[in-house]
């Protein structure tokens, strides 16, 4: 039944989407990792990765959104990242961009998680109906333990009993 | 020493060197274990960032403190009527505004007493990552005019109700609902309603402060917005607990 409504469609012209394709933005991103970043991640550690959009049009663009999006690549972990604990620079506006001019950004990534991650850069602008992208940066992030038990259980047995011997002096005392 | 001071000092003594006052200590120490021994107990909560796992005791230390300050500064009033204390304490030379600086002075020693119990836990979920000392800043900065606030609304609650009772169950109820955000998170702030309680809730103040120093990194400086919040409900709750006690009759 779907075949066939799919065949109609494309018999009434409705398959025709290369001639609704937008038209292609006139800005290029590039993106390069920071000269900081550590060669081998960690968690806990902090990588930045520097884009610079340009226009390459020959009028200027107004509106332009940028903003950053971070994908896990690992086999049967591939998914979008919620970057609320990752970054707190999501996103940048350049309200007009003249024919030549780049803005350079630095996306810096606090590292929560283990994996391996791929960050890439897209800008929009108020009127094109086009998206651009910059080219993906790939990263992987070792493991680390992070709350150590040897350090927690200590305090966490000894505070209580600590407090208790005191209680113990007192009503001994009295 | 001022009678301000006597009443602080004796507040003080109760918590410290009282079985009773140590009780409490006692269960807020252990509930600060078992927090952290989930966190090390459980291999999908050991796997936490650090600053999470900071941000996620100051919480836990607020709502605490809140809740020690809350029971203080119920007793602080209603405990002297029910032990028929208050009438005596009235009749003394002191003024009414010495007697609630006093009591406000047991209820700021309650939360230096579950302050000087969080940071050992801080320290050990925290010192092998980030922010721990901005953690810990940030806790005293934002979280004292919640806890205090906390205090002064036990305070007058115990004043203006007439049943200790009914002042813990009251006092317990709005703790409960304020300190939410520890629950929900910052989904609290998608939907229109939650952000309208965030706006007005000065634990969420506390919290958003937190995450925003802890796990992202922010200046302490950058956080004067949730101060100012914060110090708006302690001065809200001082004036409920200053007209509450002003009607107390001897």
């Amino acid at each position: 039944m779907s075949r066939m409504f799919l065949a109609g469609a494309v018999a009434l012209g409705l398959g025709a989407a290369p001639a609704l394709a937008a038209e292609a933005l006139p800005i290029s991103i590039s993106m390069a990792p920071a000269a900081a970043n550590r060669a081998s991640a960690q968690m806990g550690d902090r990588l930045s990765f520097r884009t610079v959009i340009r226009n390459d049009g020959t009028t200027p663009v107004g509106g332009v959104i940028g903003w950053v999006s971070l994908l896990r690549t690992d086999p049967g972990q591939e998914q979008p990242i919620d970057l609320e604990d990752w970054s707190a620079h999501k996103a940048i506006t350049i309200p007009s961009l003249a024919p030549g001019e780049s803005v350079a950004t630095d996306w810096p990534f606090r590292l929560i998680a283990s994996g391996t991650y791929r960050a890439v850069v897209s800008a929009a602008t108020r009127d094109g109906a086009a998206l651009a992208t910059s080219p993906f940066a790939d990263f992987t992030v070792r493991a680390k333990p992070l709350v150590e038990s040897r350090r927690v259980l200590p305090v966490a047995l000894g505070l209580p009993l600590l407090i208790g011997a005191g209680m113990l002096v007192t009503a001994r005392r009295r | 020493m001022t009678a301000a001071g006597q009443i602080a000092r004796k507040e003080a003594g109760e918590l410290l060197l009282d079985l009773r006052g140590q009780a409490w200590l006692l269960a807020m120490a252990c509930a600060l274990s078992a927090f952290s021994l989930l966190l090390v107990g459980s291999a999908e909560l050991s796997l936490l960032d650090n600053a999470q796992v900071v941000y996620d005791m100051a919480g836990i230390a607020t709502a605490l403190g809140a809740l020690l300050a809350l029971v203080v500064g119920v007793d602080g009033i209603g405990g002297e009527r029910e032990r028929g204390s208050l009438v005596p304490l009235l009749l003394t030379p002191a003024s009414r505004g010495a007697i609630l600086l006093g009591q406000i002075g047991g209820v700021a020693m309650a939360w230096a007493a579950m302050l000087a119990l969080a940071v050992p836990f801080l320290w050990a979920v925290g010192s092998t990552g980030q922010n721990l000392w901005d953690g810990m800043a940030v806790l005293v900065l934002l979280g004292t005019p919640v806890v205090l606030g906390f205090g002064l609304f036990g305070l007058g609650l115990g004043a203006r109700l007439g049943s200790t009772r009914a002042a813990l169950l009251a006092g317990l109820i709005g703790l409960l609902v304020a300190a939410s955000p520890l629950l929900i998170g910052p989904s609290l702030r998608q939907s229109a309603l939650g952000g309208m309680f965030d706006a007005v809730n000065p634990f969420s103040a506390a919290v958003n402060g937190y995450d925003l120093v802890i796990i992202d990194s922010q200046g302490l400086l950058s956080q004067w917005m949730s101060l100012a919040h914060t110090l708006a409900w302690l001065a809200l709750m001082l004036w409920f607990a200053h007209a509450a006690f002003r009607r107390v009759r001897r």
